[in-house]
């Protein structure tokens, strides 16, 4: 990752946004430098659209130290802000305590669209439900499968249902997530566009001069955490291995259920035969997955695998359907949100609408929209951002902008 | 040369002063503006209201003088520790940079930055209670270790001056600095 810091240099005053297509927000609890299949995703997605000449800004909640502003690659600019982190990195949801900070950005950088990311995130949910608020338009891309019958997937279900009643577009990543995400949102199936990850194939050739024929071996490559099914990997191993003798086990990846595949693998004296890699570099992955026969993805919620995707998707048309929708006005949002979610459900959000609105209406007047500074655009290979840079060093060898 | 309008991020108005004492030596004042009467007044009213509530019930006329003491203890500690009245930047090329602020009682803080320990002055933005706010801040660096930045010095803390006022600092500070 090309990190520079967050410092800027200003030369000119002209701050209009001008020229470009949109302003795009990108909303989600997991980013850099949490790593996953969803933070890369992101910023690929960022990349390839800044290339086509749109601003985009990302969103994320503070990492530890890492708060405030930062920029990465093309000037991409992200918010790490100071929200607190309840559960497996996901935001607490209060629907209410993060308003002021995203209407801030939201205001600041003249967003015309709000991206989230992940139904796993409560910030991007809170954003999405700030955003049609504010009268902005959104897109949801969802990155996971879920159940249907118990508790957690019923209550994750219904707030999917109520924040994604309101989205004008909703983005997944394969076939069976477009029909997952369907049914558990109760979604019009047209407003669902399904935008595959690619895989870049020169970088993923096969090479079978790399596999010991004399074994089979099975290649897991995650993270090792609950969701992606590490239990359930801890309770095969063991089983596998005692019907075939010549079976193998290469795991790559790090997280707190490595202790699990430890455990097995001491309990059943399995050293040999399972190895276990720790956290592999982006670019290690290949060398890791030619070694084996076969893969094994054994994760509990996982819309598409990323692990052997280069996510590198471009949502250009997506974004053009949506800037033609129109945002509905208070009223009519209370009324959908009724009709859409039941009786129970939809008064007690048609209700947080309000207060969500009154809460806007609050801070509007407390900091006026005219009292913000629009902040400098920096981004995309025509920003202000390079230019100033080189010139910048052009007169005086000095540059606080490079890493 | 107060010809533009600024204000600061809450939108209340401040001035900016800039004085070029030579080519080399300039200084800015940014001045916040003045404590307004009618805060003191809620203030003082909020404070009063309350110890004649509390009074109401416990009838101690102790209540009543804590208030008298809490409110003139208080004024001073906000005029003395709290309340700026001006701060100002004064950059001398090749010297280096004195930053000093000036409460309402008239005590004054400098600070002097020797231009060795100086690597840039820039623009940078911050999280600012719930806002998103743009500061100028002086980047220090160790002697040892010239091109790492070793720490940040934000200027104008407590006016908080918005972008436009920023640029026009930072523009004529470029100017001084470019020069050594």
């Amino acid at each position: 990752m090309h990190c520079s810091g967050s410092f800027s240099h200003l030369h000119t005053g002209s701050l209009e946004v001008c020229g470009r297509k949109h302003n795009i927000c990108m909303v989600s609890d997991f980013f850099y430098p949490n790593m996953g299949g969803v933070e890369s995703h992101i910023y690929q997605l960022s990349q390839c659209l800044i290339e086509k000449g749109h601003k985009v800004v990302i969103v994320t909640h503070a990492y530890g130290r890492r708060k405030g502003v930062r920029y990465l690659t093309n000037g991409l600019k992200v918010y790490y802000l100071p929200l607190q982190v309840m559960y497996n990195q996901s935001t607490a949801t209060t629907c209410f305590h993060s308003l002021p900070l995203l209407r801030c950005v939201f205001t600041r950088e003249r967003i015309t669209v709000v991206h989230a990311h992940s139904s796993f995130s409560a910030m991007a949910h809170d954003a999405l439900f700030h955003a049609k608020t504010m009268g902005l338009n959104t897109v949801f891309t969802d990155h996971s499968l879920f159940g249907f019958a118990d508790v957690s997937s019923v209550l994750t279900n219904k707030l999917l249902t109520v924040s994604l009643c309101d989205t004008n577009h909703i983005v997944c990543v394969s076939y069976t997530s477009k029909e997952n995400t369907v049914l558990r949102a109760a979604l019009n199936p047209e407003i669902v566009s399904v935008i595959p990850n690619a895989v870049d194939p020169t970088d993923f050739t096969p090479d079978p001069s790399q596999r010991q024929e004399d074994r089979i071996t099975i290649v897991v490559i995650s993270r090792l955490v609950y969701r992606k099914g590490i239990d359930l990997l801890g309770g095969i191993i063991p089983e596998l291995c005692l019907k075939h003798p010549d079976l193998h086990f290469l795991i790559g990846g790090e997280g707190p259920k490595r202790l699990v595949l430890e455990e097995v693998r001491e309990k059943y004296q399995l050293h040999d035969r399972v190895r276990l890699l720790g956290a592999l570099e982006h670019k290690d992955v290949r060398g890791v997955l030619v070694q084996g026969h076969i893969f094994l993805n054994t994760s509990l919620t996982e819309a598409f695998c990323m692990a052997i995707v280069e996510g590198a998707s471009c949502g250009l048309q997506v974004y053009d359907r949506v800037a033609g929708e129109e945002v509905l006005p208070l009223d009519r949002r209370l009324r959908r949100l009724r009709a859409h979610c039941g009786p129970v459900a939809g008064s007690i959000f048609a209700f947080v609408a309000v207060l969500d609105f009154l809460f806007l209406l609050l801070l509007q007047w407390l900091v006026p929209d005219q009292v913000m500074d629009v902040a400098v655009d920096a981004t995309g290979p025509h920003g202000l951002w390079r230019q100033e840079t080189s010139s910048k060093k052009e007169t005086h060898s000095k540059s606080a902008t490079s890493s | 040369m107060e010809d533009e309008a600024f204000t600061d991020i809450n939108g209340k108005a401040i001035s900016l002063d800039c004085q070029s004492h030579s080519s080399f030596c300039r200084e800015f004042t940014v001045s916040s503006s003045k404590v307004s009467i009618g805060k003191v007044m809620v203030y003082t009213c909020s404070v009063w209201l309350l110890s004649y509530a509390v009074f109401f019930f416990t009838e101690n006329t102790a209540v009543l003088s804590s208030a008298i003491v809490i409110t003139l203890v208080g004024m001073m500690l906000h005029i003395h520790f709290v309340k700026v009245d001006h701060e100002s930047l004064l950059v001398i090329g090749s010297l280096g940079i004195q930053v000093s602020s000036n409460y309402a009682s008239g005590r004054e803080t400098t600070t002097f930055i020797e231009m060795s320990k100086i690597k840039d002055i820039v623009i940078n933005e911050a999280i600012y209670m719930h806002q998103i706010i743009y500061y100028l801040c002086v980047l220090l660096k160790d002697p040892s270790e010239p091109n790492a930045v070793s720490s940040v010095v934000p200027l104008f803390q407590s006016s908080k001056p918005r972008l436009n006022c920023l640029v026009k600092v930072y523009k004529s500070c470029q100017e001084i600095l470019s020069k050594c």
